[in-house]
């Protein structure tokens, strides 16, 4: 389960995430939806304990982030848009690394890296710098080495990025696997397609408020009262459009 | 029909960082303005000197003046064209933009200049900050007219664009050979090791034995007979013809000279220019291709392993993860040539020391450099840590979310990478404190002293670098050197050198009186003692709480990097 609790950003004068107040129960498939500089990856981060909230805080399967750092993210893997790795580590070596990280047996760590990489299609290449990837390839690195340790939680920020088809289906088949099993899901997408296909519940997030919360036929529901702003058909980019519009207009 | 983009657009990004840079920090261009008019100054007031006394030597001075000369030239030469063939590498082959500006309508002609331009700007400059001050010096000595600074400039400019010519050639041909990163790999060791065997080389001629004014006659003839290359054909020659009869030295041709040099730059530049516009997309091509080797990577892996043993789990994953990537960075690990060079020569400077004698005179001088000992070697250390523990924090680089996202302490974090900076330094510290101890016949009371005092300091050092690294973190760059250099580093050395300062002055007056003490009948006296153990309880608190203080800021600007 994820927890936000009263969650607030400043950076100086500006707020870019308000008062954030959100429950998503353990084996949901949350999506996080938004239009560019609406205070998305500012919440991840903060929700990973990698960016400080000014207010507020996130619970992670029953661990503070503010005050159990360590514990909430032993519970959870994470994704971040930009995968940046160790270059010049090769897959496997990362693997480790991030195993060992988490806190995995020393024994554990080789085959639980073994089936992910072949999981992931990169077996072949296991032994070759990361430096030689392809952003694909580096994407389904960090996917692989978020999964490592069986997480409670998983956070992926713009996961789809970079996959091609093949691999964007996988990662919906898993994703709804890991779901299926208890994980919690919160996916930060811009593919509405994507979130209409996979998620129970959609945030939307505007400005720095969350401005619409539910399944998607309660947002078409919300957005369908508000006529004037923008045609409206059953696809959630429809409804992403005329709510964000409506905000706009407020 | 468009001509495509002009050269001045092309440069526009390089031209316009620079100038938000300066723009960003008033006080920083203020400061390189200064350091470099200093650094001007001091060259031309040493050339001076230097071809001032070579004019009193009557014979030979004409013939020095021209041997010194012809020695800068081809010094300049092969600097300048190692310095381009590097530098072309990544202009050209390696530089994340390229890719952006083949994709554009942007012609290969005009590709080569603005990269051209660029390489040319980024490996001269040095070149031509030390070479200007030189050029004037020997103008204000020989008191030469205008013509000679005329040409002297225009030289200058012909021989740094022939050298950047030459670079681009070389390199290009290179990629088309070997894969781009090897290549670097390679360059970057052989120019490192280069240097660190010059530095030794240099050291162990001795050139001490020139203040001896026998020995002084000696590097004389050997200027005189150095056998300069010097061949009719080599641009270096014609450099020199044209600037040593326009100071009035011997008559010769200089127009001559400065059409041949012109002449050869010209088909240097339009042959780089040809080479380029012909294969560039097929060097490029093969420039991209990664290295791909197997089994050699696990064998690094699983030395390291042993290694890391010991330690905690997270440090010795830390370790092992610093280690590999540091191994594999040639631009790293190659550093460490450097650093043996130094360490050989600093212990073969005080095995050399003529201290020896046995009179008091010896004995007084033999305490002020063990205690100047201490100094040096806390020095060394401090130049050694801006190198690799200061960048330690911004090699992490983009991938720090994986450390900060991990199940990991921030505190965890820092004593890890404490550790994985302390124990080499040490190590390196104490070997140079003891070695150096037994050749200046340091008593082992007193070497214990300076091994405490040198470990502490280390300690604070090392917290230093991580609290500054930290502070003025580089994300954007794996380039350690380019980091060691910035604001940050600089700020840094100096504090570290403050630090060293105090310590040395806290410890100056117990350490000569337990020195003198070995030598007097009479005891050290009650009060003496509590001002010895004051004084050294004062290193102990400045050094302990500069570590705390520089560990509480660390972990503060760490828990902002994300």
């Amino acid at each position: 389960m994820i927890e936000f609790v009263g969650l607030r950003k400043d950076f100086g004068p500006s707020t870019v995430v308000e008062e954030l107040d959100l429950v998503i129960p353990a084996g949901e498939i949350f999506g996080f939806l938004g239009p560019n500089g609406a205070g998305k990856t500012t919440t991840i981060k903060m929700m990973m304990g990698v960016l400080e909230p000014t207010a507020g805080t996130v619970i992670l399967d029953g661990h503070d982030i503010a005050t159990a750092p360590e514990e909430a993210k032993a519970q959870t893997g994470y994704v971040p848009d930009q995968p940046a790795l160790y270059d010049k580590l090769t897959g496997m070596e990362f693997l480790r690394f991030v195993g060992g990280l988490y806190g995995l047996e020393r024994g554990e760590i080789d085959e639980r890296a073994h089936d992910l990489l072949e999981e992931f299609d990169m077996l072949t290449r296991e032994e070759e710098l990361i430096e030689t990837y392809s952003h694909g390839m580096k994407q389904r690195l960090t996917l692989a080495a978020a999964l490592m340790h069986r997480p409670r939680i998983l956070v992926l920020d713009e996961p789809m990025v970079g996959l091609d088809p093949q691999g964007g289906l996988e990662l919906r088949q898993i994703l709804l696997a890991l779901a299926a099993s208890g994980v919690t899901v919160f996916l930060s997408t811009h593919s509405l397609s994507v979130a209409e296909e996979l998620c129970d519940r959609i945030g939307i997030l505007d400005a720095g408020r969350l401005i619409a919360l539910g399944s998607l036929d309660e947002l078409q529901s919300r957005a369908a009262l508000r006529p004037e702003t923008a045609p409206l058909d059953a696809s959630l980019e429809s409804v992403f459009l005329r709510l964000t519009a409506m905000e706009d207009h407020a | 029909m468009s001509r495509g983009p002009s050269l001045r657009l092309l440069l526009a990004p390089r031209l316009l960082a620079a100038r938000h840079a300066l723009q960003r920090s008033y006080l920083k261009a203020v400061l390189l303005v200064a350091v470099t008019a200093a650094f001007w100054a001091g060259c031309f007031t040493f050339f001076t000197n230097v071809l001032e006394f070579f004019q009193t030597v009557t014979a030979l001075g004409p013939l020095l003046t021209q041997r010194l000369l012809v020695m800068i030239l081809v010094s300049f030469f092969a600097i300048l064209t190692i310095s381009n063939v590097v530098t072309a590498l990544t202009t050209f082959y390696l530089a994340s933009d390229v890719r952006f500006l083949l994709a554009a309508p942007v012609s290969r002609r005009r590709l080569h200049q603005a990269r051209f331009t660029e390489t040319l700007v980024a490996s001269s400059w040095m070149v031509l900050l030390f070479g200007l001050p030189v050029f004037l010096a020997y103008g204000v000595v020989y008191q030469a007219g205008p013509l000679f600074y005329a040409a002297a400039l225009a030289t200058m400019l012909l021989l740094l664009v022939l050298c950047a010519a030459l670079g681009v050639i070389i390199t290009t041909g290179l990629v088309l050979v070997f894969p781009a990163r090897r290549t670097r790999d390679a360059l970057v060791v052989i120019t490192v090791a280069l240097v660190a065997g010059g530095y030794m080389t240099l050291r162990l001629l001795q050139p001490e034995r020139l203040a001896d004014p026998s020995e002084m006659a000696g590097f004389m003839a050997f200027l005189t007979s150095f056998e300069a290359p010097s061949s009719p054909f080599l641009p270096t020659t014609w450099a020199a013809e044209i600037l040593i009869p326009l100071l009035g030295e011997r008559g010769g041709d200089p127009l001559f000279h400065l059409g041949m040099l012109l002449t050869t730059t010209a088909v240097a530049y339009l042959a780089s220019a040809g080479l380029v516009t012909t294969v560039y997309l097929k060097a490029w091509s093969r420039a991209q291709e990664g290295e791909v080797r197997r089994g050699g990577r696990r064998r690094l892996a699983a030395w390291l392993r042993p290694l890391a043993a010991p330690l905690p789990r997270t440090s010795g994953l830390l370790l092992v993860k610093d280690l590999t990537v540091f191994f594999r960075d040639a631009s790293q690990w190659s550093q460490l040539l450097l650093l043996l060079a130094l360490v050989v020569v600093y212990i073969y400077n005080f095995s050399a020391l003529p201290i020896d004698d046995g009179t008091p005179l010896a004995t007084t001088l033999r305490e002020v450099v063990a205690f100047a000992n201490l100094a040096l070697a806390a020095f060394v250390i401090a130049a050694v840590a801006v190198r690799f523990v200061y960048p330690v924090v911004s090699l992490e680089g983009r991938a720090w979310w994986i450390l900060r996202a991990a199940p990991l302490s921030l505190r965890s974090l820092w004593w890890s990478k404490f550790w994985i900076a302390f124990l080499p330094l040490a190590i390196l510290g104490e070997i140079l404190i003891v070695v150096t101890g037994q050749f200046l016949g340091v008593a082992p009371e007193q070497t214990a002293v300076f091994m405490a005092t040198l470990a502490l300091l280390i300690a604070a050092i090392v917290s230093l670098g991580l609290a500054f690294g930290a502070a003025y973190p580089r994300l954007d760059t794996q380039n350690a050197a380019q980091i060691a250099t910035g604001f940050g580093g600089v700020i840094y050395m100096v504090t570290c050198l403050a630090l060293i300062a105090v310590v040395v002055a806290l410890e100056a007056w117990p350490i000569s009186r337990l020195f003198w003490h070995q030598f007097a009948p009479f005891p050290v006296s009650g009060g003496e003692q509590a001002a010895i153990g004051i004084a050294f309880s004062g290193v102990a608190v400045v050094t302990l709480v500069t570590w705390a203080v520089a560990r509480r800021t660390a972990i503060r600007h760490f828990a902002r990097l994300g």
